[in-house]
């Protein structure tokens, strides 16, 4: 459903994406892992065109993308939200949550759409009136994730949907993914947490210094051996031969957390 | 008496400031760029109102309609023409672009209309009402009231609007904006083009309550920057507040004690206050993202 072959890209200074291969296909949940500065979120903004590829192909249900502005891509059916700083935080929630159909002309269908938002996230209902600053991390993604649902998207790209969070909220965060995937979506979803998000995945994605080093299945590759290696500050190639005897399995603690 | 004399100049005159202060304090909210072009454009509308009242003797406020349109076009063109196509520095390079846009305008009314100062003239511009020793020129009490309906209508638009919200969103976090869809190039430029139309505007005022020549730019906009980093950058009430607050002060000391202190006094203030409160009398202290 997305595709990425070969993509390069940058802030002007250097490439960070140095040659991403990845196919993400259509209904799973894929989960990107990596070293903090592996180009994780360089590469969500390439996907919601905030950042626009050097060369190589991004396509997304046979067309590209590359070039396409932030509102192409968004009316094609990708919703982003960011690492930090999503809301307009001297907005009310409610003009927060509306905001996220701002490319939708029929009212009606946004009011629809709010009330099946408030729904599934009730602080959006609670809170409407409040700024958006006001309320708690938690609460912020809660209303984050309400936006992110009223343009009915496709695709949903999350950059560390947990990050800050304490256990309690981040479990309703993951539940929520969950739910978003339930209802057909697919997932592309970055996560410090690698535990937690690679049990979620259907698919794991583990990236550094710009590439793609290794893929598989949620619990394959949080089962490598090679990935504590890189966790523990090397490189995969220079990693390979300390694979730990102890192993890295579904129950080890989370490389990622607290960091 | 003096005093009250004093105020009531200051509240009328201030709105007229408010108004123009706040085509600045609009774009640099939206695009954190500081228009070193808004007290010439100032005097563009000033002489394409004088202009207009003298080839076709219509009333000088009627000449809005036609500046305004044309002015929020210029301002609308130069953001697409220059400043979208800035790549990289935006913020310094649009700085030195409005700075350039500023040195041509000049250059042209220059040309156009040399140095001698002018003013724009109406039956009505030198009556004034009387109340006892209180003397309310008419000029300035209409030039109230215009700027009063102008800061009405950009009230409405800012938070009546759908374009107002965009507005609002682009000014609080543009990343954020740009991923639900706003196309920020577009509220940017609409953006410039409201701040142009309303120096059009100002500009009318301006020109029927002094008399001007493209070098009475440099004194405007350093008064508008005064009022702009009092109210607090990017926001309009604060430049509204602002204005009248340096145009009181300045007139009481201007008729309590002398003219020459009178403007020292509200440089004074602004020195005062940013000592104590960075962000303006008004401003908050403003995250933005990115
Ligand atoms: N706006 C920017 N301008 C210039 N360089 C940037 C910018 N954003 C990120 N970088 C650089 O790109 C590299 C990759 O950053 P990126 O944010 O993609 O990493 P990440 O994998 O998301 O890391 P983290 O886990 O810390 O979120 C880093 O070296 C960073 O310094
Ligand atoms: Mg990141």
């Amino acid at each position: 459903m997305l595709v990425f072959e070969g993509l390069f890209a940058g802030y002007g200074g250097g490439d960070i994406l140095k040659g991403v291969d990845l196919v993400i296909e259509e209904g799973s949940v894929t989960c990107v892992v990596g070293p903090n500065g592996a180009g994780k979120s360089t590469l969500m903004k390439v996907v919601s065109g905030l950042l626009h590829p050097r060369v190589g192909k991004l396509e997304f249900q046979g067309q590209s993308i590359a070039k396409a502005t932030p509102r192409q891509i968004l009316k094609a059916g990708i919703v982003q939200i960011m690492q930090a700083r999503n809301l307009f935080t001297e907005l009310t929630v409610r003009e927060n949550v509306e905001l996220g159909a701002f490319l939708i002309k029929d009212s009606s269908v946004v009011a629809k759409r709010l009330d099946e938002v408030c729904d599934m996230f009730p602080i959006v209902a609670q809170r409407a009136k409040d700024r958006a600053g006001a309320l708690s991390g938690g609460q912020q993604r809660m209303v984050e994730f309400a936006r992110a649902l009223m343009m009915d998207p496709v695709l949903v790209a999350l950059d560390e949907p947990s990050m800050g969070l304490e256990p309690r909220s981040a479990q309703i965060i993951y539940d929520s993914i969950a739910t978003m995937n339930k209802n057909g979506r697919t997932v592309l979803l970055v996560e410090q947490n690698v535990r937690a998000g690679l049990s979620l995945a259907s698919h794991g994605v583990v990236m550094e210094a710009g590439r793609v080093r290794l893929e598989g299945t949620g619990a394959e590759v949080l089962a490598n051996p090679q990935m504590r290696a890189l966790y523990l500050g090397g490189t995969i190639e220079e990693g390979q031969g300390v694979a730990s005897s102890t192993g890295v399995g579904a129950g080890a603690p989370a490389f990622g957390n607290g960091s | 008496m003096l005093i009250l004399q004093g105020i009531i100049d200051g509240i009328l005159i201030g709105g007229l400031y408010a108004l123009m202060g706040a085509g600045l304090t609009l774009v640099f909210g939206v695009m954190e760029i500081i228009n070193f072009a808004q007290g010439i454009l100032v005097i563009l509308g000033a002489f394409l109102s004088y202009s207009l009242v003298r080839a076709t003797h219509i009333d000088p406020f009627v000449t809005i309609l036609i500046t305004i349109p044309a002015m929020f076009l210029l301002g609308y063109g130069v953001y697409y023409l220059l400043i979208a196509r800035l790549k990289r520095d935006r913020v310094i390079m649009s700085l030195l672009v409005m700075f350039a846009v500023a040195q041509v305008i000049e250059g042209v009314l220059d040309i156009a209309y040399g140095g001698t100062l002018v003013q724009i003239h109406a039956s009505y511009v030198d009556t004034s009402l009387r109340f006892g020793s209180i003397n309310i020129p008419l000029v300035y009490l209409y030039a109230f009231i215009l700027s009063a309906v102008l800061m009405g209508c950009i009230y409405v638009i800012l938070y009546k609007t759908k374009f107002g919200r965009a507005l609002r969103a682009t000014t609080q976090n543009p990343a954020a904006a740009q991923l639900v869809g706003i196309d920020v190039h577009r509220v940017s430029a609409a953006t410039l083009g409201i701040g142009v139309g309303l120096a059009a505007a100002g500009g009318m005022l301006y020109g029927m309550t002094a008399s001007f020549n493209p070098a009475s730019s440099y004194d405007l906009i350093s008064r508008l920057l005064v009022i702009v980093i009092l109210g607090g950058f990017g926001s309009v009430g604060g430049a509204m507040a602002a204005a009248i607050i340096m145009v009181v002060i300045e007139d009481v000391v201007a008729v309590t004690w002398s003219p020459v202190w009178g403007q020292t006094m509200f440089y004074l203030v602004l020195v005062a206050v940013l000592l104590f409160r960075q962000q303006g009398i008004f401003g908050k202290q403003i995250a933005r993202a990115q």
